[in-house]
């Protein structure tokens, strides 16, 4: 994108038709979701220090086995995959690595995810018929 | 995405190395991670069975490592974020630079606090 049209990131309407500025939103937004999530994350693990035993800790983990929740982590799973697998190729093209294949690469990257994806949603959705792990 | 990642006064180059550092430092922890408590834990997460993953001190490294670049991670991605909307202006940047350290400091020291007991945990 030109510097002069760059008064905020992302001005621009017609630069929207590229797959590079879907997957700079993209990016974006899982980006803040998973930076959200950590934190969540840190405090929800904390709480294993709140209470005697791990008692809060071990009734906020029994809640998360709720089929709606497992289904919400593997949606988070995907926001994980898409920005990790993302992020590869973005640090690939700062080495100069496929600069001049960039679609090739993000399509690739999206491969990856869509194999990636397909293994947590195995196991997720073995755990949610059965209660048991598929590799465990 | 190479603009904002290569421009020189936004952010800065030590930021912007660091998020790359942590970027593939997370990529090989969080598959560690993610393969061990997703697909090989799955339904079975409670205070013990950390426990005995914490205690392990390989995976002591892998949490501490994870928490650290994590928290790095996402306060300069979020810093990022911000300073392409109203974070615009230098001093405005600076602010939430030193917010950001701080809320990052504590939250490691948080995170370390509540991992403490599980380091070297015993199974009752």
């Amino acid at each position: 994108m030109s510097v002069k049209n760059r008064a905020t990131a992302n001005v621009g309407a017609g630069l929207w038709k590229a797959t590079g500025m879907w997957a700079w939103l993209l990016f974006r937004i899982s980006g803040v979701i998973l930076a959200l999530y950590l934190f969540l994350h840190i405090i929800v693990i904390s709480t294993g220090r709140w209470t005697g035993a791990g008692k809060t800790l071990n009734s906020l983990m029994k809640f998360f086995d709720h089929p709606a929740l497992v289904v919400l982590d593997l949606a988070l799973v995907v926001a994980v995959l898409y920005h990790a697998l993302n992020g590869v190729r973005i640090i690939l093209m700062d080495l100069g690595i496929g600069t001049k294949q960039h679609k090739i690469m993000f399509w690739c990257a999206m491969g990856v995810v869509v194999i990636c994806f397909a293994i947590f949603a195995w196991v997720a959705f073995t755990f949610i018929a059965t209660g048991k792990g598929a590799l465990s | 995405m190479r603009a904002e990642a290569v421009s020189k006064h936004r952010g800065g180059m030590w930021a912007w190395l660091f998020q790359r550092v942590t970027a593939v430092l997370l990529i090989v922890m969080l598959a560690i991670h993610l393969t061990v408590t997703h697909l090989y834990n799955i339904g079975k997460i409670n205070y013990d069975t950390i426990g005995a993953r914490v205690a392990h001190a390989g995976f002591t490294a892998v949490d501490i490592i994870l928490l650290a670049a994590g928290i790095f991670h996402a306060l300069n991605g979020l810093r990022m974020v911000l300073m392409d909307y109203w974070f615009t202006s230098r001093d405005r940047a600076r602010i939430l630079t030193i917010v950001f350290w701080v809320i990052g400091v504590v939250a490691l020291a948080y995170g370390i606090w509540a991992l403490w007991p599980w380091i070297g945990y015993q199974v009752r």
